[in-house]
């Protein structure tokens, strides 16, 4: 095996799993940014677009709608709590959220076993996006090149979204200070649906994409809710760029960990993780230490 | 405190009269009361709100597991001496830790217990990896104390540790250095600016709550004969942080409530439906909208009523 194939598909390797691990990370970043709240069932929404996913491509028999309908669906279900029972707990300290969140939790997840049961469930892979191409005579499996390239669309598409939309205006205004947006008129209390609402419905878009290679099972949600915890935390809380390095950066050293030293790669991204806190407290591009 | 003692009383005769089912399950109960009490001295009381918890109890268990399986070390002496491992590993960690406050802190912490979970989950040699250490021995030693490997007997060793440490966090936030915490609770910068170290008293306060915690996660391997990686895990500490909420935080007879509730809950809500979960989550959420203030408000809140 020649260094530059291997170099390339392992790089590419680590970009399709960063684009997985971003998709997760910038819900969570966006709605601590905007809300000041850590979501614990952040993990539940990404597993709860995996298997609305998989019932969407079961009824329509296209991977492409699921892509549309569980994220709008888990976006719902987000604004939705958000509105009937985070909006009364502003006033309140973290751990009502702590608290409330987790709660949540410990439903969806019981409404999904109930829903479609303990078994893990495959979605297919589109035929489109099926089979292997060969990169420097090593062969690629076609459907992780298109992860890498969904996630480098997903990130420009949000980024402009956040630079160019009134709404990404408001999102960002929000963050650097509610009160004076509440002050010019704007009613924030929306925002922070909108905004809540978003961050779940990419988390599930996250969950149908990562489907076809880790199925739609039980377990994935308290794995994701950690993965998201470590993006957020190294790119800084509220960061969309910084939750966009994080996810890179976290998955270069997974896969390269992985590969080199596989008995130390899980604990590699934890003392990633410890040491841009001692070195930066508020992460990487975070603004409170 | 009469009321206490008697508390005290008969939960030490409950052995005598329950069925072992029960006994077991109160085991179980008062070593969580334990760790969710320890952790209510850095929440509750300094306003450190550790995400990793888990770590202390995991340090604990581990440690008195390891003892105990592979060196002749009698029962008591395992689990203080892993107390004081989880306590001696919480000094690094808290000076770490604590150069960072809020938020931040409660992400350093879980940082550390995952790696700790990381540790546990790939070092197989000492920790038995995904398997964890099993078969751990309840060894008596010289002294003849054999009633520690009756279920009873384990009971009143668990319940003697739970009411000893509670007489010393009890008398720990009464002292000049719970006066200490509870200043650095309400306003950081003032206590700093009177000329405390403040940064010496939390990595204080995170070694005393490590060593109960690891008390508590050491007296836990032996009953349950094993230790493993799900007691490192994330999920577990923010339990023990729910329990400490659900109790009500800064009152530490309040968090010991909190974890007996819980397990208690579980326990009965497994039984009639296979559905706990699901009302086990309506009942957090109904706490947070309802019942800021915890079980402990609840009845303090009777009390001034009647």
């Amino acid at each position: 095996m020649d260094l530059v194939g291997f170099l390339v598909t392992q790089c590419l390797n680590a970009f399709s799993q960063a684009a997985l691990l971003f998709f997760l990370g910038v819900g969570l970043t966006l709605i601590f940014g905007i809300m000041r709240i850590v979501n614990f069932a952040h993990g539940t929404f990404y597993m709860l677009g995996a298997f609305i996913g998989y019932t969407a491509v079961r009824l329509t028999g296209s991977f492409w709608a699921a892509l549309v309908v569980a994220p709008v669906l888990a976006g719902a279900i987000g604004s939705a709590f958000e509105l009937g029972l985070l909006r009364r707990l502003y006033k309140r300290d973290a751990s009502a959220f702590l608290m409330v969140t987790f709660g949540l939790t410990l439903i969806l997840e019981e409404l999904i076993r109930l829903t479609w049961g303990v078994q893990a469930l495959q979605i297919d892979v589109p035929d489109a996006l099926s089979g292997v191409v060969f990169l420097f005579d090593e062969p690629f499996p076609v459907y992780r090149l298109f992860l890498a390239a969904a996630g480098a669309v997903v990130a420009i598409a949000i980024w402009q979204f956040l630079e160019r939309t009134r709404l990404g205006l408001l999102i960002r205004a929000t963050s650097q200070n509610a009160e004076m947006v509440h002050a010019l008129g704007v009613d924030v209390n929306r925002v922070r649906s909108g905004i809540f609402g978003i961050g779940c419905g990419l988390a599930a878009f996250g969950g149908v994409l990562a489907a076809p290679l880790l199925t739609a099972s039980l377990g994935m949600a308290a794995n994701a809710v950690i993965d998201a915890f470590v993006i957020v935390i190294i790119g800084g809380m509220g960061s969309f760029l910084g939750s966009l390095i994080a996810a890179v950066l976290v998955a270069f050293v997974e896969v390269f960990g992985n590969y080199f030293f596989p008995d130390f790669a899980l604990a590699a991204m934890y003392l990633l993780m410890l040491l841009v806190l001692v070195i930066r407290p508020g992460g990487l591009l975070g603004k409170e230490a | 405190m009469p009321i206490l003692l008697l508390v005290a009383a008969v939960l030490a005769s409950a052995p005598f009269v329950l069925p072992v089912f029960a006994t077991t399950l109160l085991t179980e109960a008062l070593i969580l009361g334990l760790l969710a009490m320890s952790l209510d001295l850095m929440v509750g009381y300094t306003r450190l709100i550790s995400f990793g918890h888990a770590a202390a109890y995991g340090l604990g268990a581990y440690g008195a597991g390891y003892l105990l399986l592979h060196t002749a070390t009698p029962l008591p002496f395992a689990i203080l001496g892993a107390s004081a491992f989880a306590g001696l590993v919480a000094v690094g960690v808290a000076w770490v830790c604590t150069t960072a406050t809020g938020v931040s802190f409660s992400m350093l912490t879980l940082a550390f217990a995952q790696l700790l979970y990381a540790i546990a989950f790939k070092w197989t040699s000492v920790t038995g990896g995904s398997d964890g250490l099993a078969g751990i021995p309840r060894t008596v030693g010289p002294f003849g104390l054999t009633a520690l490997q009756t279920k009873s007997g384990y009971y009143e060793l668990v319940l003697f540790c739970l009411v000893a440490a509670y007489v010393f966090c009890r008398s720990l936030v009464g002292s000049p250095f719970g006066a200490v915490l509870r200043g650095i609770r309400e306003n950081e910068a003032k206590m700093l600016s009177l000329g405390y170290n403040t940064r010496i008293y939390k990595i204080a306060v995170v070694a005393i709550s490590f060593a109960l915690g690891g008390l508590a996660g050491a007296l836990y391997s032996p009953f349950a004969g094993f230790a493993n990686t799900d007691l490192l895990f994330w999920l577990f500490s923010g339990q023990v942080l729910i329990m400490v909420i659900v109790g009500g935080q800064g009152t530490l007879l309040g968090p010991i409530l909190g974890a007996a509730f819980f397990m208690i809950v579980q326990q009965t809500l497994s039984q009639w439906t296979d559905s706990w979960a699901l009302a086990f989550g309506l009942i957090f959420i109904g706490f947070v909208m309802f019942a800021p203030a915890g079980i402990w408000g609840l009845l303090s809140r009777q009390r001034v009523r009647a």
